[in-house]
């Protein structure tokens, strides 16, 4: 009981969903319940998933960054240009494109931190750049836009769908980056610098800490995250394209808010958001199987969006004012 | 000359001073750029995220933001297409796609007020419910062969000039006077500036947000019932991804996101902006493909230059009333004297 009343309501509950999501849609198809298609489905929300981590960090500093989606094509495209057009070995290529996802990011995190522009239009005006950038990169390549570039060798589609131990890679990858924004967020100073400076960056800054560099450092992670997720989806898919997940932007968003971390900063974990994600990825190939079409699931994901962010903001509002004023420690709300 | 200063010193004079810039630079590459005839094209083509931008604006005023008006614009349009299509009325599809805007708006405003989600998280669920809606009601197929009474709307000429235009312009400056002249009209822009203060001024600020997230919805209706006028007909991806283009038009045009500050004007302006872009490149012969990357530059651009300024300006003048306090004011004219 003890062990229980240690782990947050709110992932309690996402636990829960998460239980009955799985029960459910395999009592509508038993197939859901094959433990191979659950880990293989892992590659299709991969890159939501991690992205969410570093997005969740960048939440709790009280920013926000929609320019991970355009990232994840702009890292596509280099790929395959680096490495098909100029020749490179593909592992350079890979290496300097997810370098120059971290660049994207590095921009984001100067003109916000430093330049004090509101991270929604900073990253705005990123979206359309970096996806800018990816076009106008396929289009000087005279590469056709449509098929995108294809042709890349065996060992690069590995990454996908290989296998260390009998675990699927993206599971592998998928722990790996979780332990290490967990570790980064609940265990570090750094982590705990995050959650001060989203909770009062005024106080933070008086406190000594150096809020801007923690703020643009948010950016680069996240940055590097979206070019991770890219190099994962240009070899599940086996070719690079522009337009690579431009469509990523409200399962991101949805996978960290659904995991509890406000979206006004200071508070949130990597937990919730690791959990969302598998709740959402689940909640499409259940869906899929169950033979609903592709284009309804955003009737689901967005309901389950507004669900969460109304019980979220009603029920947890008002008692963690309750909770801030009677315990000064309320640091400890955030180490999930 | 005072008088210019201040007009200088608006932030829509000098995205206006922007835009006649583009339109020289491009016109002096290309003289074929400076006729009425392109001018009134690019003002036409942008009407539509002139409509969207004014909506969005109030919304922006009130510190909150509305991201579901693509999904807005697409389903008002397909469920008055398919009404035209079935043989309804004009009047009738337009009341209906104005009813759609309204009720969306308003469900929005609820649940900002009421159930106090975050206006951006509970706009970004709205769009893609409203979207997912719209495939179910058209059962994913596009609403085509609208009548052509209704397509001639957008064709209408009084005077040698776009109806539609002349009546979007009208629009555009009866808000701006409503919003910035009268009592109510100030409300909004009061809420975004400092909501405590507003609350404590007898402003009714959740009914205003609700108001203004209502007004956005309608304009979202309007800006479909144009989409479909002009396009004649509507795919299921119609307004896909136009709310990034709308947001950053308002920000060009000097709304700030964080509220209290812009005008619906300004939006205008960078609406065009945002629109003209895409035919100067035509014009400049620079591929298309380059389209975004020079949106995306020139926002960041000027969003930065922008705040820079801003905040000169504000550490200017917070010296100035300093010094006023700690000094008095004999000394400051002293001051003035030795400095002269």
């Amino acid at each position: 009981m003890l062990m229980l009343s240690r782990i947050p309501k709110w992932n309690l509950g996402l636990i829960v969903v998460l239980i009955l999501e799985i029960i459910i849609f395999g009592l509508i198809n038993p197939r859901f319940w094959n433990i191979s298609i659950l880990l293989n489905s892992f590659n299709d929300f991969i890159g939501i998933a991690i992205i969410g981590f570093f997005v969740t960090l960048v939440m709790i500093t009280g920013g926000i960054d929609i320019s991970g989606g355009s990232i994840i094509g702009l890292t596509s495209v280099v790929i395959g240009i680096l490495s098909q057009a100029i020749g490179l070995n593909i592992w350079i290529s890979i290496i300097l494109a997810i370098v120059a996802a971290g660049l994207c990011g590095l921009l984001n995190g100067i003109l916000i931190a430093y330049g004090r522009v509101q991270a929604m239009v900073v990253t705005l005006g990123g979206l359309l750049l970096y996806s800018g950038i990816a076009i106008v990169l396929v289009g000087v390549s005279g590469v056709s836009a449509y098929e995108g570039i294809s042709g890349f060798p065996g060992s690069f589609s590995n990454l996908a769908y290989g296998t260390v131990f009998g675990i699927p890679s993206s599971i592998i990858l998928f722990i790996v980056l979780f332990i290490i924004a967990y570790v980064l967020l609940h265990f570090t100073k750094y982590g705990r610098y995050i959650f001060l400076t989203g909770i009062n960056q005024n106080a933070a800054d008086y406190a000594g800490i150096n809020t801007k560099k923690i703020i643009a450092s948010t950016y680069v992670l996240s940055g590097l995250s979206a070019g991770i997720a890219g190099t994962m989806l240009t070899s599940y898919l086996g070719s690079a394209r522009a337009d690579f997940g431009s469509e990523y932007l409200m399962s991101i968003l949805t996978v960290v808010v659904l995991g509890g971390t406000l979206i006004t900063g200071g508070k949130g974990g990597i937990i919730g958001t690791a959990l969302a994600s598998i709740i959402v990825g689940f909640l499409r190939v259940g869906m899929q199987m169950g033979g609903v079409s592709t284009q309804y699931i955003g009737l689901a994901t967005g309901l389950l969006l507004i669900i969460s962010v109304a019980l979220l903001s009603i029920s947890s509002s008002t008692k963690e004012n309750m909770k801030k004023l009677l315990r000064p420690k309320f640091m400890k709300e955030g180490n999930v | 000359m005072s008088k210019f200063k201040t007009l200088m010193k608006k932030r829509e004079f000098r995205t206006l001073f922007f835009l006649v810039a583009i339109f020289i630079i491009v016109g002096l590459v290309n003289s074929d750029f400076l006729t009425i005839g392109t001018i009134q094209n690019s003002l036409k083509s942008s009407l539509l995220y002139i409509v969207l931008a004014v909506g969005l604006t109030v919304v922006l005023l009130t510190g909150n933001i509305d991201i579901s008006v693509g999904g807005t614009l697409g389903l008002s349009a397909a469920v008055s297409g398919l009404l035209l299509k079935n043989g309804g009325s004009i009047f009738v599809s337009i009341v209906v796609a104005i009813l759609i805007g309204a009720i969306i708006g308003l469900i929005n405003g609820l649940g900002v007020t009421k159930l106090k989600i975050s206006s951006f998280i509970m706009t970004l669920g709205m769009l893609e419910i409203t979207r997912v809606i719209q495939v179910i009601y058209t059962d994913g197929q596009w609403v085509e062969n609208l009548p052509a009474g209704f397509k001639q709307l957008s064709q209408m000429n009084v005077l040698g000039f776009n109806l539609l235009l002349i009546i979007v312009m009208a629009g555009v400056i009866i808000v701006h006077l409503f919003l910035t002249r009268s009592r109510k009209g100030r409300y909004f822009s009061a809420i975004g500036d400092n909501v405590d203060g507003a609350i404590l001024l007898g402003v009714p600020v959740q009914r205003y947000v609700t108001y203004s997230f209502i007004a956005s919805g309608v304009c979202a209706a309007l800006a479909g019932l144009i989409f479909a006028s002009q396009i004649g007909f509507i795919s299921t991806t119609a307004g896909l991804g136009i709310e990034m283009t709308v947001i950053a038009a308002s920000v060009l045009g000097g709304v700030s996101l964080s509220g209290g500050v812009g005008t619906v004007i300004g939006a205008t302006i960078g609406a065009v902006i945002m629109i003209s872009i895409n035919s100067a490149l035509i014009y400049m012969k620079i591929p298309a493909f380059w389209n975004d990357a020079i949106s995306g530059l020139l926002l960041i651009t000027i969003v930065v230059t922008d705040a820079v300024l801003s905040r000169r300006a504000d550490k200017r003048t917070k010296k100035e009333r300093l010094k006023a306090r700690v000094l008095h004011q004999e000394e400051v004219s002293i001051n003035h004297a030795h400095a002269k």
